[in-house]
């Protein structure tokens, strides 16, 4: 078997709320291997939302350890945080996220700079995802201009600049209606399809569903990690 | 990243335009302050350049009296004096006091080229031994009567009978105007001493007098020599002029400069505040660029630059509108016999400098914010 793309050992999270300790993450181990399609469920407050900041460096564990592409992440200090999310880590968030000064095309863009891809390399790559999301006719469009659907799946474009090992999306379909949800849903398997890992953490049954690996927390813990066989037979 | 800054700063015209006005105004004040005290550091300047020589004054001071005729003669005959004369000095207006504005100078027909030391004419000519009531102008003079060679100059003088006085008014023909200097001399018009003498009733009179030390003499050493040979006189060396005037400098330079600090950190503060503004708005975009992998280098250039654009365009403004203010202002002024401002390129290089320094300042504590928002939180704001 092959190194696995994401592998968290132990981790866990503790807040302090006041003076009480909030256990959100206890001691939670997997692996994912690439180009896995994986949703993580639970209800709220069950950990997910934590557990998807931690493996993106945007929140610091109390303890464990990430790898991603056999980095150490979680070792990463403040310096080293931009690069390893810039590199290893695309983000689709649930409210979109987009730059609301910024065209489809811009918002793309400027997560290549960043990176300092040099402008024709990312003129012809924000140009390429975007024609894959089917947005070519809506490059120059604020996204105040486009629908949700439309502005997810220029999130989704901008996640995919900079070639990621891993998409981390939280509630990707959580403010589209179902016919977009669908949409969204079939445009990131078809993504896994083509080798990109995909780690969503979502409410919506339906949507963990059509996932191939569900992995359910509950309490900061792993209820269960299941392979979901309509999943399987979806993607065949 | 630098066409992102142009962009954020042209989406929030209103906002941008209200604080590139503050940061405008402020450099405005420095501009008009700064060209006030540029224009007074440069007339002294060019002042004490001309008069090079040690004078000699009456030990009640420059306004405080006169001196007799034969005290030139005693002066002359100090060691390491080459030459000495006398000036009869006299405010235009006979109503004022004469500490600003055009002032009447007699002076000896033979020495108006040492007096005058580089002092071109711009047109006429000098002082001739036969001229009696003819003068000579500062291009202030001639700027302020618009007046030309060959036309009359009225010039008044006040005559004491006992306790009232009498105003005598005299028509003297100019023969010379003086090119600008930007020193005293621009305000003088000068007449031959014994006409001056006899105009205003001081026969054998004058207000102070100028030594010409030998190539030889210190000009500190022989102004003491003067002192002690000549009685009732204070006799000042350049050097000494220069630190007097100089001290008189510092204090107008503190006040007009402060001022004008005082101003332009006030526009400061509305970058700051708008730039608070507008970070606290994109509170959630510079969280989201975080964990798109932006380094703190990334959101810090794109704060400050932001601010620092403001300050630049706030002071391009400032100092275009400043120097039209000046430039009018002189104009104006000048039609009343005086100059109050001058434009340099180390004032306008400052003001533009200031400007910038100001805005990337006002920036910082703003960006500093942006800098350190932790991602996580900062997507929390939508």
């Amino acid at each position: 078997m092959d190194e696995p793309i994401l592998s968290v050992r132990n981790l866990s999270k503790t807040y302090m709320q006041g003076k009480i300790p909030v256990h959100a993450l206890s001691d939670v181990s997997f692996d994912v291997q690439k180009g896995e399609f994986l949703s993580i469920i639970g209800p709220s407050g069950s950990g997910k939302s934590t557990f998807l900041s931690m493996i993106g460096l945007l929140d610091r564990p109390t303890k464990g350890s990430v790898f991603i592409d056999g980095v150490e992440v979680t070792k990463a200090t403040d310096s080293e945080a931009p690069k390893i999310r810039r590199e290893k880590i695309g983000f689709v968030f649930q409210h979109f996220n987009l730059i609301p000064t910024l065209s489809a095309f811009e918002n793309v863009d400027i997560a290549m700079r960043f990176a300092r891809v040099p402008k024709s390399k990312r003129k012809e790559r924000a140009a390429e995802l975007l024609t894959r999301m089917g947005l070519r006719d809506r490059m120059n469009h604020k996204p105040s201009e486009l629908s949700g659907g439309e502005q997810q799946r220029v999130a989704i474009a901008r996640a995919m600049a900079n070639n990621p090992a891993i998409i981390l999306a939280d509630e990707p379909t959580g403010e589209v209606d179902t016919k977009t949800r669908d949409m969204i849903v079939e445009l990131l398997r078809g993504l896994s399809e083509k080798g990109q890992t995909i780690l969503i953490v979502t409410h919506d049954t339906s949507v963990s569903a059509r996932t191939r690996r569900i992995i359910k927390m509950l309490d900061g813990k792993i209820e269960s990690d299941t392979i979901n066989a309509v999943g399987e037979i979806k993607t065949a | 990243m630098n066409d992102l800054i142009i962009r954020n700063i042209t989406q929030r015209k209103f906002r941008t335009g209200l604080t590139v006005f503050g940061i405008a105004l402020g450099i405005f004040a420095v501009m008009v302050m700064g060209g006030m005290s540029e224009y007074f550091n440069r007339h002294s300047e060019n002042t004490l350049n001309l008069v090079d020589k040690i004078q000699v004054v009456p030990e009640t001071g420059y306004l405080g009296g006169s001196i007799d005729e034969s005290t030139v003669r005693k002066v002359n005959r100090v060691p390491g004096v080459s030459d000495a004369y006398g000036l009869l000095w006299m405010p235009y207006d006979v109503e004022g006091i004469g500490l600003i504005g055009d002032y009447v100078v007699g002076i000896p027909i033979d020495k108006q080229e040492t007096t005058l030391k580089d002092t071109k004419l711009k047109s006429g000519r000098l002082l001739l031994p036969s001229d009696t009531y003819r003068a000579v102008l500062g291009s202030n003079v001639e700027r302020e009567f618009k007046i030309k060679v060959g036309d009359e100059l009225t010039i008044k003088s006040k005559r004491f009978r006992g306790t009232s006085s009498i105003t005598h008014e005299r028509n003297f023909t100019v023969v010379g105007i003086l090119e600008y200097t930007s020193s005293d001399y621009d305000n003088v018009i000068a007449i031959p001493l014994e006409t001056a003498q006899k105009f205003y009733e001081l026969e054998n009179t004058v207000s102070y007098i100028w030594v010409v030390p030998e190539p030889s003499a210190d000009g500190e050493d022989l102004a003491k020599r003067i002192e002690l040979s000549v009685e009732k006189i204070t006799a000042l060396s350049p050097q000494k002029l220069r630190e007097q005037v100089e001290k008189t400098l510092v204090i107008i330079n503190l006040i007009t400069l402060s001022s004008a600090i005082l101003a332009a950190i006030i526009g400061g503060l509305s970058v700051m505040n708008t730039m608070l503004m507008s970070v606290s708005e994109r509170t959630k975009d510079f969280g989201l660029m975080k964990a798109m992998g932006a380094e703190i280098w990334d959101i810090l250039y794109l704060t400050m630059g932001e601010s620092a654009l403001m300050g630049v365009l706030g002071g391009i403004f400032g100092i275009i509108g400043g120097g039209i203010f000046i430039y009018y202002m002189n104009e104006y002024l000048s039609s009343m016999g005086m100059v109050l401002f001058a434009i340099t390129p180390r004032l306008i290089i400052i003001s533009l400098l200031f400007a910038t320094l100001l805005g990337t300042l006002s920036g910082s504590i703003p960006a500093y914010r942006a800098m350190k928002m932790n991602p996580m939180e900062a997507m929390k704001y939508g």
